[in-house]
């Protein structure tokens, strides 16, 4: 890309007295989304705080968009927008209110603040609740208002922290949507947590995964694939719409099983598996045959297997 | 799909704008203070925040502003040569009302960010940490300190329209300012310290009141016990250094700005009492600060 990173780390750790959250991490961070993945306690959220300058790094170096972290802590706050993992939000302050203070806490005069707060918790779906105090909304909600007050200023870099966290299914999924919105659509870089292995691929350019503090892996989310090679997809309907998508993802030569509601297909050949052909073929055919793709992700049985290679414990 | 350009503006649809971009101008770090201070300061009265919560400070203010109404009535129409009580003492005399204000107000502007975690999210904003707790504790100072400048002001021009001199008033009433903003600082100090630690509201609020309130009385007991019983004068102005009320009004009394102590404040204990004064002030700014330096660091 010849762009500087949007974060490099040189050999970063962070130990809690005797407790090794992060040991010698070097990894770079680009543009769009990156997944950061890693089991409870991995050190994903030790990562972010110290990215942001709130925790003092045991050793190591780090810059958050040119910005190094130990001298220019503020700097690096007023371009980037923090979504924490727990709860965080007044119960007796609407959104809309909250936000706004929010967007002038980070720099925004009066009215570029209330207007920002209007355009911003209209893209994460807060509706007339927005008006309402916060005590009384939903997790999904809640999550929409956190990940607003983060975007409120319009920052170049977004921490997102377990932003699927206590969701359902359909809540996650739209929180998911919103991420990749945020990378591709918003154009603002995202750095986005997960302790689910598999949740991140569909979204994330990119993916980091730690293991106990150490870097596991880092890769594009394609490399992941090739690697990893399997794929699950999900169709609207039944067993037979499954097997009807199986049997013709078969004849363009994938090798495919049921498995539950899901068909799932072998590492394709290497032809099909550069550059996410794959997918499209996957869809391609799902539309030809007028399913409604439900879900499209790689094996996750086979991303755990990243750990396995990795030598440790997941 | 192909044929629809960006701008065919259909009538009737609404148009999704899409994200838009901020590229105004960001202001620095002082104004982003200033916002915060002044935030702060009409959250105090409950201002922009829901109408239950400016209850307690409206009726706190009222209640300390209704004895300098009547004494201005009286002062104007019966023509008194003076005020039947100094500046000074009238904040004295309504100290209950004053330390119930700080003790009820201070977790509003110390508890509310710690106990909801919203601290996170500003101190994962430009404000650093120690920062935010001095503008937090400038918000509360002058909140506290127009909670008895405002009673004066009534007091004051009460004074001039019944015709009293105007440059003793003046001079009473400065005084009386200097004393109130030295007793904001240390009030706003302590309740913040206090309902800082103390996150759950009612707990922060007693522990404020056990500071200012119950060991002031403490205080002034000690003080008569020590004055009547003892014969020397040392013990009741030593034990005046225990609470802020006892050192504002040792200070009002040595600066003879109308304000009874048991016994009179004077010679070395006058620097005395306004180190330990300054000194109180300065250790709840740095627990303030150490305090949130803490948990940014969560
Ligand atoms: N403030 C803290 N004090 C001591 N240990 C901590 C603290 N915060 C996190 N840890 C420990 O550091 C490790 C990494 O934690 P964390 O960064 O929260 O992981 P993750 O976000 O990946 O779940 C864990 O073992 C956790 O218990
Ligand atoms: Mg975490």
């Amino acid at each position: 890309m010849g762009l500087a990173p949007v974060i490099s780390t040189a050999g970063l750790t962070k130990h809690y007295g005797t407790v090794h959250a992060l040991t010698d991490l070097t990894v770079e961070v680009g543009d769009g989304v990156t997944g950061l993945v890693g089991a409870n306690g991995a050190g994903k959220s030790t990562l972010i705080k110290v990215l942001l300058g709130l925790l003092e790094p045991t050793g190591g170096h780090a810059s958050v968009l040119g910005h190094d972290i130990e001298h220019e802590g503020q700097e690096i706050r007023r371009l980037v927008g923090y979504m924490p993992e727990h709860d965080c939000l007044p119960p007796d302050v609407s959104a809309s209110d909250f936000v706004v203070h929010m967007a002038r806490m980070s720099g925004l005069g009066a009215s570029a603040a209330r207007e920002r707060a209007a355009d911003v918790l209209r893209h994460v779906g807060l509706d007339e609740e927005r008006y309402r105090p916060m005590g009384g909304y939903s997790t999904g909600m809640k999550q929409r208002a956190k990940l607003a007050q983060a975007l409120a200023h319009d920052p170049r870099l977004v921490f997102l922290d377990e932003p699927t966290n206590g969701l359902d299914p359909a809540a996650r999924t739209d929180m998911l949507n919103l991420v990749r919105r945020i990378g591709t659509e918003f154009g603002i870089a995202a750095l986005v947590t997960s302790h689910l292995l598999g949740e991140l691929e569909q979204v994330s350019d990119h993916v980091i995964v730690l293991d106990g503090g150490h870097l596991l892996r880092s890769s594009a989310t394609g490399d992941f694939l090739q690697r990893t090679g399997g794929l699950l997809v999900e169709v609207v309907g039944t067993e037979t719409e499954r097997d009807r998508l199986g049997e013709a993802l078969a004849q363009r030569g994938l090798t495919c099983r049921p498995r539950g509601t899901m068909v799932a297909i072998d590492p394709p050949p290497p032809e099909l598996a550069e550059g996410g052909a794959v997918h499209d073929l996957i869809r391609d055919v799902a539309a030809d045959l007028g399913l409604g793709l439900m879900r499209l992700q790689p094996d996750r049985r086979h991303l755990e297997d990243v750990f396995l290679e990795g030598g440790t414990r997941v | 799909m192909s044929d629809l350009s960006p701008d065919a503006g259909r009538p009737g649809v609404i148009h999704d704008l899409g994200y838009r971009h901020f590229d105004g101008a960001r202001e620095g770090t002082p104004a982003i203070a200033r916002t915060l201070f002044v935030t702060g300061l009409r959250h105090a009265y409950g201002l922009g925040r829901s109408g239950k919560s400016k209850v307690m400070p409206f009726v706190l203010l009222a209640m300390s502003l209704l004895p300098a109404t009547i004494v201005v009535g009286v002062v104007v129409l019966t023509g008194l040569g003076e005020l039947p009580v100094s500046y000074a003492d009238y904040t004295n005399q309504t100290q209950l009302l004053v330390s119930l204000f700080a003790a009820a107000q201070a977790p509003v502007l110390f508890s509310r960010d710690l106990r909801h975690r919203s601290i996170v999210l500003y101190l994962a904003r430009p404000l650093p940490a120690p920062l935010f707790a001095v503008v937090r504790w400038a918000s509360l100072t002058l909140a506290i300190f127009l909670f008895t400048a405002i009673p004066t002001v009534v007091l004051f021009a009460g004074a001039m329209l019944a015709g009293l001199d105007k440059s003793d008033q003046t001079t009473a009433v400065l005084k009386a300012v200097v004393l109130q903003a030295l007793l904001a600082l240390m009030l706003a100090g302590v309740s913040g310290l206090i309902s800082s630690v103390s996150l759950r509201r009612g707990f922060a609020v007693v522990g404020s009141v056990m500071a200012l309130i119950v060991l002031t009385g403490i205080v002034t007991v000690l003080q008569n016990i020590a004055y009547y019983e003892g014969d020397s004068e040392t013990v009741p102005v030593a034990l005046g250094l225990f609470s802020p009320w006892s050192l504002v009004n040792g200070l009002a009394n040595a600066w003879d700005a109308g304000v009874d102590t048991p016994v009179p404040v004077d010679g070395a204990w006058v620097p005395a009492y306004a180190i330990v004064a300054v000194l109180l002030v300065a250790a709840c700014l740095l627990g303030l600060v150490a305090r949130f330096r803490k948990v940014g660091s969560r």
